[in-house]
């Protein structure tokens, strides 16, 4: 990797992102622990971060092309399975951006069953990541607690759709299939009961002091920086920006159910953790509301399987942020052209800006800040700048150390591991592996 | 202002310990399943007529016409064709279920299914008669 | 019309383009390479259109083309520039917009453009190190699947 002079760089970068000028050992990452992987680069002076330099792609499986050589409803399953968590919008995306193609209209009862669904999807989302924030923080009670949880609206969503993460409900024009009878009362009570846990989540993230310490002042970007990175959901909403697709340009029926976007100043990472479990209990909200004022009517218009000539553009607010499809036809049974872009993919010139300045220990909490949905980071290799020391780390490793910096005289029962760390990094910062 | 300690979280702790577990108990007691589950395709031989709408609509390209001969109606000879099924392959969306002009398929509850032989999961139901 | 597109219409009109309306709050204005980064300036700074969705690429045949989408409340404004496939060097807008960086870095892997100005012009975002440099980039129409396959060495899969 060759890097430009600096004149160029600096000019064209305009302050931000700049490159360094040292050299950065490669390395894979492919490692036991990983959920999904990924490849960043740091450089670092003594525990701060100066730079970061990502690499993604890695789980890069070419659905655009594939998409070019299938039929217009057999993309939608294909793109359903872009995600786990947030396939209801990419699928509910991908159908707005064909749908505005031809000439129907969808029907008033199938547009609020996809506001029904997607916000529900919205709380299972955000339910998992406070439970992953309480995980890399160290705090795998609150991670527990979160994720029994998460089992109330994924009960929900399997009685509704018949499965819990692929619901397949959406089809081009309508949804595929109703709201079961008698589901009305069982859905708003279990909305109240998730509303009254969420209460009491936000009650303990505020006075538990390891969550505190762990988030506050954490992971600060200004609100200038983020709007020119073109961050989007959460990422800008925690700075101020008030940048909501349902709010700016409603989709599905969210120019009929109330809505409330939430927005706050306080701009690190404890803010995001209030911003979404304020959001979780507004999304309660609207799904006991749709489903208390649901209209009757047909669920779905019988489309043909061709698609007229034209381009269209859609956008929607996952629950990580703003979902874009470009759908393009050129009259024929197969598109032309489908593009998508990810939520995650906007978010991480953004996520950079807030590492650098950040120490070693808050790389985990800083990464899943964003709420990536392209993983975590685990296998790591570190430089010093300094003293010219490389060394590795496994996800555990670095999340043990993540803990250890902030507590170490809680984890008496791991005692002999913070030492081994300690030592470790001691004799690393030394000699070097 | 609400205070900041160490431990906000025990109380709730308690209350949890008094509680029986959440955990199901599968596979030692039977899993409650909901009635729009969607588990293993099965089809009714009886029903199925060889249209090859549900080969033309499946996503996952799981379906395959196979020819069994010719039969005659009037004076004209038709083909004969009956749908085999490569399981392995299916993601249970359900949609040659709700193409079947003659209700031939259904999503069993049956979610079970791994098994050691892929032969297992080649359902010819409708070809062998 | 809006006043956004208004505004926009009377600018474009003088940068020798028209605005075309796609739909009721979705327009497309095509412009020349030469004439982009003034259009996209005023855009973005007098405008005040700060939010670029993505940048979209085509394969047109003869040209290539690079669609910038940008959003406003309701509004989706797609600028539209052509850039022939015997060329294909494009301007990078990273001085304009700064997020556009990774959408360009996109572009280079899949289509073959090549962004002037763009910081990490020389590395590769999705694609392997090892992609061989005679085989067509992904998403050009004469680049295939099982070629693809062939040419790294990856098994072919269920026939």
């Amino acid at each position: 990797m060759s890097t430009p002079p600096e004149k160029e760089r600096k000019e064209a970068s305009a302050g931000l992102m700049e490159y360094s000028t040292e050299s950065l050992v490669p390395f894979g990452p492919i490692h036991p622990a990983l959920k999904e992987p990924e490849y960043f680069k740091l450089v670092l002076e003594g525990e701060r971060i100066v730079q970061v330099i990502p690499r993604i792609g890695y789980v890069h499986r070419g659905l655009e092309k594939a998409a070019e050589s299938r039929p217009w409803i057999q993309n939608m399953y294909m793109f359903e399975r872009t995600c786990g968590i947030c396939s209801f919008v990419h699928s509910l995306c991908y159908s707005q951006a064909v749908e505005e193609l031809t000439l129907y209209q969808v029907p008033r009862r199938a547009k609020y069953i996809r506001t029904i669904i997607a916000e529900m999807e919205r709380i299972h989302s955000h339910l998992l990541w406070v439970g992953l924030m309480g995980h890399w923080a160290g705090f795998d009670t609150l991670f527990m607690w979160v994720w029994n949880d998460r089992e109330v609206v994924l009960d929900l969503v399997e009685a509704i759709a018949g499965n819990r993460v692929h619901k397949s409900m959406n089809t081009l024009c309508g949804v595929r299939r109703d709201m079961p009878e008698n589901m009305e009362e069982r859905i708003v009570e279990r909305m109240k009961f998730l509303t009254d846990r969420a209460r009491y989540y936000r009650e303990i993230i505020d006075t538990e002091e390891t969550m505190l310490a762990r988030t506050e002042n954490i992971g600060r970007v200004s609100a200038d920086t983020a709007e020119k990175l073109c961050a989007v959901g959460p990422m800008a909403r925690y700075v101020g920006l008030k940048y909501d697709v349902r709010l700016n340009d409603p989709y599905a029926a969210y120019d009929e159910v109330p809505l409330d976007v939430i927005t706050t100043t306080q701009g690190d990472v404890h803010a995001l953790l209030r911003l979404r479990l304020d959001e979780l209990i507004a999304s309660a909200n609207m799904v006991s509301y749709a489903v208390k004022n649901l209209p009757d009517g047909p669920i779905r218009v019988k489309i043909p399987p061709i698609i007229p000539a034209g381009e269209h553009v859609s956008h929607c607010e996952a629950p990580r942020g703003e979902i874009f499809y470009y759908a393009k036809s050129t009259g024929g049974r197969t598109p032309d052209r489908i593009k998508s872009r990810q939520p995650t993919m906007a978010n991480i010139p953004t996520a950079l800006e807030m590492l650098k300045g950040q120490t070693l220990a808050d790389i985990p909490i800083v990464l899943t800040a964003i709420d990536p949905c392209f993983g975590c980071m685990d296998r790591m290799s570190f430089y010093d700048t300094e003293t010219n020391k490389k060394w590795t780390w496994s996800g555990e490793e670095l999340r043990q150390y993540g803990i250890n910096y902030y507590f170490p005289e809680r984890s008496k029962k791991k005692q002999h591991l913070a030492e081994a760390l300690r030592s470790q990094t001691n004799r690393c910062l030394k000699e070097g592996f | 202002m609400p205070q900041r300690r160490a431990g906000a979280a025990i109380p709730e702790m308690f209350r949890f310990m008094l509680e029986k577990p959440t955990t199901e108990a599968y596979p030692f007691k039977p899993i409650q399943l909901p009635e729009r589950f969607r588990g293993k395709l099965d089809i009714d031989p009886a029903k199925c007529t060889g249209c090859q709408v549900c080969s033309l609509v499946c996503p996952a390209t799981v379906i395959t016409m196979v020819d069994l001969g010719t039969r005659k109606v009037g004076d004209r000879e038709l083909k004969v064709r009956r749908p085999l099924f490569d399981l392995a392959s299916c993601i249970l969306c359900g949609e040659c279920v709700d193409n079947c002009a003659f209700n031939a398929l259904q999503l069993t509850k049956q979610f079970e299914t791994a098994t050691p032989n892929k032969a297992d999961l080649l359902m010819n139901k409708a070809i062998v008669k | 019309m809006s006043e956004i597109i208004t505004q926009l219409a009377k600018y474009a009109e003088e940068a020798g383009t028209t605005v075309n309306s796609l739909r009721k709050e979705e327009s497309l204005v095509e412009v020349s390479q030469d004439h982009l980064k003034a259009f996209l300036t005023h855009l973005v700074n007098d405008l005040q259109v700060t939010h670029l969705m993505t940048i979209t690429g085509l394969d047109l045949g003869q040209n290539l083309g690079i669609t910038y989408n940008f959003s406003k409340e309701r509004e989706i404004i797609n600028v539209r520039t052509i850039v022939p496939k015997t060329n294909p060097k494009a301007l990078s807008i990273v001085d304009i917009v700064p997020g556009a960086i990774l959408y360009e870095m996109e572009l280079q892997d899949m289509f073959g453009l090549e962004f002037i100005g763009n910081p990490w012009k020389n590395q590769k975002l999705l694609l392997p190190d090892e992609w061989p440099a005679d085989l067509p980039p992904p998403l050009l129409k004469i680049s295939k699947a099982d070629q693809i396959r062939r040419r790294l060495g990856l098994e072919a899969a269920k026939p």
